[in-house]
């Protein structure tokens, strides 16, 4: 009997001390909740759904993730709740698409939240590609700025376009723009129609719906926005690392570098504002160390997660999904646009399009 | 391909494989049921769940969910007035007034067995449009486009009731509506008043849930009594069956409209839903009935939608352009099994295909079936006396509308649609316009802007498809205005006795005029590129609703088909918006549930009489019930500042 008691109370003593992380980390039983602020849908929202169970699993104490989308206002509405209402506890994340950067940038004057101010847990980014019908006549981009009836289309400013206008005026060209598209969806399927013959696509689309064309003859892939390391150089993206970047393009045309022309600090700024680093995952300012290192080191745990890895090749198509604390200083120098590469967009999206944004 | 159809259709032999699709088909009805949540909400909702699945397994799942949502949403449309889902709002015109006949069982099995023809045919057309699709959808340019929104609001000229007028003053102010928000031309943020709320529009759930649902309720309060206020007469359910099988032909042409709006990517369920019954009101020459309860009402929009959403994945499959909202979800969760969307999906992934258009068959299938069932216990609900349920029913339906932006704005929006609802309900302006004017708005300025743009002026509207179009366009009107100028010869147009004036028909056109020289106000500060359509929309609107004013001040605007409202009945619906009112600024100051059980024992003890301990345990449990489903499908909740909401 005794013999018993003895057993049992060691056992009681070895389940109670060995090293359960789950019974002392902070994560332990809590719920996390990734504000989304787009719809449904959108694939901002369908990739950190895909992330979510991986956050699951990585993050010690294995908290329940789940997304909550608050759309509206062009991702502002979600991202001001997130600034007003976020706790620096860990437990809300926002996830900001690119067009919450965009919005930053600009200074919509809707915008009450500072990413700046927000402490980055994970950052991965994408790039785009620019593409051609082979009925312009146009076969590389150096030709841009001389072939005349290049027709675009897309959704009205502020959005991803912006960066792309960035590259043709910095490229001198002039194509007609055509707004009013509900997104860059329907754009893509003008141009499969013939009623554009210029378009601009992030890569994992530019991959899948686009190469197809570019094989059958009826597109002509032309460049890339580029990409930029964590020396905080311009370098080929990785997902098309055949095609030359908006740098080199410049650089072919004029034979130097755009470097410190104002047109290139704004082209700049976006790229690695809204593309780059075009997907954030945050929390509210004042979060403190202890919480975010087991989030970081999730993230480190993620990558090397074979089952990760295979689906972060499909979703994020070769970019990488980085730490927070290794890139934020970056990403906030990114944000950091100063007066003159604003007043310069937007006085561009004004005379040369019409916009007020 | 029929060898690939027939290997897809073996998986479902697998009983586990079979379950899967059945707790997706489940989830995706009982969503269905609540007002104004859709087929995004269900998608969401078993989205958690799958990560453990294979790709068909997943695939399965989902598509189960989002087929059926459709089906059910038919339920509380027909039963209470309340719109299942902003595309069930068709339903709410003729088959809730059927329900007030006596006759809901009738309504309820029209609408299941059309929803489950037009869901077949919707998974027929995705199987046969599978190898055309691609030249399909690329041969229509954005002036056919253009010029197929315009069709479909020419639709909603068919629904324009009695008074011509009002209708289409109607149909303009869902147009004005409809253009809350970003301009699509312009980076412009139209009649939004500086409110962050109103930067993306009006959600369409709240619109829908407070011009249909709302009203209703509030309607059926001020009535009194039971909603239906007939016994049933015979066997409404055979009825039902009957009326399908006597109108096949419409069924078939309201799903082939619901396929083709959703193959288009811009129109939605709602508008291919509004598109079909506007096709069955143009089309028929005895149009008496519509808005009274015309089973026909029911039967093709009911196939409609339910084939939109077979049509939505066309796009969504083969393109990557998402056709709906739960299309995207569903093709963004298959990206993690490496499916991407594209001309190569056909090839490389066809046995998925096939999976997913027999899991849409299947669960259409079992949907009707398990609706079938349970309705007749449902149907009941409609000779309790309205009063007993009306609480509950006003709480989940601004739950529902509270899930759209999670918003208090949603809550005001509701208030201020209900009321605008009610008020055109009792003075005989005609909602149907109006809710199609709001869906359409958007995309036919968008196409208009795009055809504007990329063609020159004139060369596209010799193009054949704008040609046929047009044509198929005009002939309606031109066959009316022929047969209107006939019936005038014939006799004297009715118009009530001069004098008969209705204070609140007066206050009503009043508000209309000031609405849209209101907007002609505001239109002056847009930049160019987005004046033109509220223009267009705004200017003939001032027109007609000085017009209208005029005839009201003359007591010459007819009163709604109900005849003009009762003072009784204006003072109980008054009372009704105030305690709604009241209900939303106690949500807003005390969260959702202080507001819901003071809400409820506010109706069980002032309005519908019970005793204390009954109304006590009424309320408790119907408190208890809301929460457990909504933590069970991630509702969120109003946090009244009181606790610190912002």
């Amino acid at each position: 009997m005794r013999q018993i008691v003895l057993a049992l109370t060691l056992a009681i003593v070895v389940v109670f001390a060995s090293p359960g992380g789950a019974q002392t980390s902070y994560f332990a039983g809590k719920t996390i909740e990734i504000i989304v602020p787009t719809a449904v849908g959108g694939p901002s929202d369908i990739l950190n759904r895909s992330f979510a169970p991986f956050l699951e699993k990585h993050i010690v104490g294995n908290p329940t993730v789940r997304i909550r989308n608050i759309p509206g206002g062009g991702t502002v509405l979600g991202s001001n709740w997130f600034a007003a209402n976020a706790k620096s506890d860990g437990l809300t994340l926002l996830a900001s698409p690119v067009g919450s950067k965009i919005a930053y940038v600009i200074e919509n004057p809707a915008v009450r939240y500072d990413f700046r101010k927000f402490r980055l847990v994970a950052v991965s980014g994408g790039g785009a590609v620019f593409y051609t019908s082979p009925r312009t006549g146009l076969r590389q981009a150096t030709d841009i700025a001389k072939t005349s009836g290049l027709i675009m289309g897309s959704p009205s400013p502020p959005g991803n376009v912006v960066t792309a206008l960035l590259a043709l005026e910095l490229l001198g060209a002039n194509p007609r723009v055509v707004f009013g598209f509900e997104g860059v969806g329907p754009a893509r399927l003008a141009f499969e129609r013939g009623e554009l013959n210029l378009d601009f696509q992030a890569t994992i689309v530019y991959a899948s719906q686009v190469l197809p064309l570019v094989r059958e003859g009826k597109a002509v892939p032309l460049m890339t926005l580029g990409y930029i390391n964590e020396q905080g150089e311009i370098v080929r993206d990785p997902a098309v690392p055949d095609l030359p970047t908006v740098y080199e393009v410049y650089q072919q045309i004029h034979g130097r570098k755009p470097d410190g022309l104002l047109r290139w600090k704004a082209y700049r700024a976006t790229v690695a504002a809204a593309w780059v680093y075009g997907r954030g995952l945050w929390v509210q300012e004042g979060t403190p160390p202890e919480i975010l290192k087991p989030l970081h080191e999730a993230i480190d745990r993620m990558n090397r997660d074979r089952e990760f890895q295979e689906q972060a090749k499909k979703l994020l198509e070769g970019y990488a999904l980085i730490r927070g604390d290794r890139v934020e200083q970056h990403v906030h120098r990114g944000l950091r646009v100063t007066l003159d590469v604003t007043k310069f967009i937007r006085n561009l999206m004004l005379e040369k399009y019409g916009q007020t944004i | 391909m029929l060898d690939a159809a027939l290997t897809a259709l073996a998986i479902f032999a697998d009983p586990a494989r079979l379950a899967l699709l059945l707790a997706g088909v489940l989830a995706g009805l009982v969503v269905g049921i609540l007002p104004g949540m859709g087929g995004i909400v269900a998608v969401s909702l078993v989205l958690p769940y799958i990560y453990r699945l294979d790709a068909i397994a997943a695939a399965a799942v989902l598509t189960g969910a989002l087929a059926v949502v459709h089906t059910s949403d038919t339920i509380t449309s027909v039963l209470i007035g309340a719109p299942g889902s902003a595309a069930s709002a068709t339903s709410v015109i003729e088959g809730h007034q059927l329900a007030k006949q006596g006759q809901a069982a009738r309504a309820l099995s029209a609408a299941f067995l059309s929803s489950l023809i037009g869901g077949l045919i919707g998974a027929l057309g995705l199987t046969l449009s599978i190898p055309i699709a691609r030249p399909l959808v690329l041969a229509l340019g954005a002036p056919e486009l253009f010029m197929l929104t315009a069709l479909g609001v020419s639709f909603a000229g068919s629904l324009l009731g009695k008074e011509t007028r009002k209708g289409l003053l109607a149909g303009l102010v869902g147009l004005l509506l409809g253009m809350i928000g970003p301009s699509p031309a312009a980076a412009q943020v139209r009649f939004d008043f500086g409110r962050l709320y109103l930067m993306d529009g009006v959600p369409l759930v709240v619109v829908a849930l407070g011009i249909f649902g709302i009203a209703e309720v509030i309607g059926l309060l001020s009535r009194g009594g039971a909603i239906a206020q007939r016994v049933e007469l015979g066997r409404g359910w055979m009825q039902g069956i009957r009326d399908v099988w006597q109108h096949r032909w419409l069924v078939l042409r309201g799903a082939l409209i619901g396929v083709w709006a959703g193959i288009l990517p811009a129109l939605g369920a709602t508008a291919g839903t509004w598109m079909a019954y506007g096709h069955v009101v143009a089309t028929s020459k005895d149009r008496s009935r519509f808005g009274k309860g015309d089973i026909r009402g029911i039967i093709a929009p009911e196939a409609a939608n339910n084939a939109v959403a077979a049509g939505d994945l066309i796009p969504t499959l083969l393109f990557w352009v998402p056709g709906s909202a739960s299309a995207a979800l569903l093709v963004g969760s298959l990206l993690r099994y490496g499916i991407l969307p594209g001309p190569r999906i056909m090839t490389e992934h066809l046995d998925l295909i096939y999976v997913i258009i027999w899991s849409y068959a299947i669960a259409n299938v079992v949907g009707a079936g398990i609706c079938f069932a349970i309705s007749p216990g449902l149907a009941k609900v409609t000779h309790v006396p309205f009063v007993r349920i009306a609480a509950p029913v006003l709480i989940t339906i601004a739950l529902g509308a509270y899930q759209t932006t999670q918003d208090m704005g949603d809550l005001l929006a509701l208030f201020l649609m209900g009321l605008l609802g009610w008020v055109m309900s009792r003075t005989g302006w005609p909602r149907a316009p109006l809710l199609i004017g709001f869906v359409l708005a958007g995309p036919m300025e968008r196409y208009f802007v795009q055809t504007t743009g990329i063609y020159n002026q004139g060369e596209w509207i010799y193009r054949p498809g704008v040609l046929i179009i047009g044509a198929v366009l005009v002939a309606p009107f031109v066959w009316g205005l022929v047969s209107w100028v006939r019936r005038r010869r014939e006799a004297r147009a009715e118009t009530a006795p001069a004098g008969q004036r209705s204070a609140i028909d007066l206050v009503f056109s009043a508000v209309m005029f000031a609405v849209f020289a209101g907007a002609l106000v505001q239109i002056q500060r847009f930049v160019p590129g987005a004046r033109l359509m509220p223009l267009v929309i705004a200017v003939p609107g001032v027109v007609l609703a000085a017009f209208q004013l005029f005839r009201s001040w003359q007591g010459r605007s007819l009163a709604g088909d109900e005849g003009p409202p009762a003072a009784g009945e204006l003072r109980s619906g008054l009372m009704g918006f105030l305690a709604l009112g009241g209900f939303f600024l106690l949500i807003w100051v005390a969260g959702f549930h202080v507001a819901a059980v003071a809400l409820m024992l506010l109706f069980s003890l002032a309005l519908a009489r019970m005793r204390f301990v009954p109304a006590i345990v009424y309320t408790a449990a119907i408190v208890a019930a809301l929460t457990g489903m909504g933590m069970l499908l991630s509702i969120h909740w109003p946090v009244g500042i009181l606790r610190g909401a912002p």
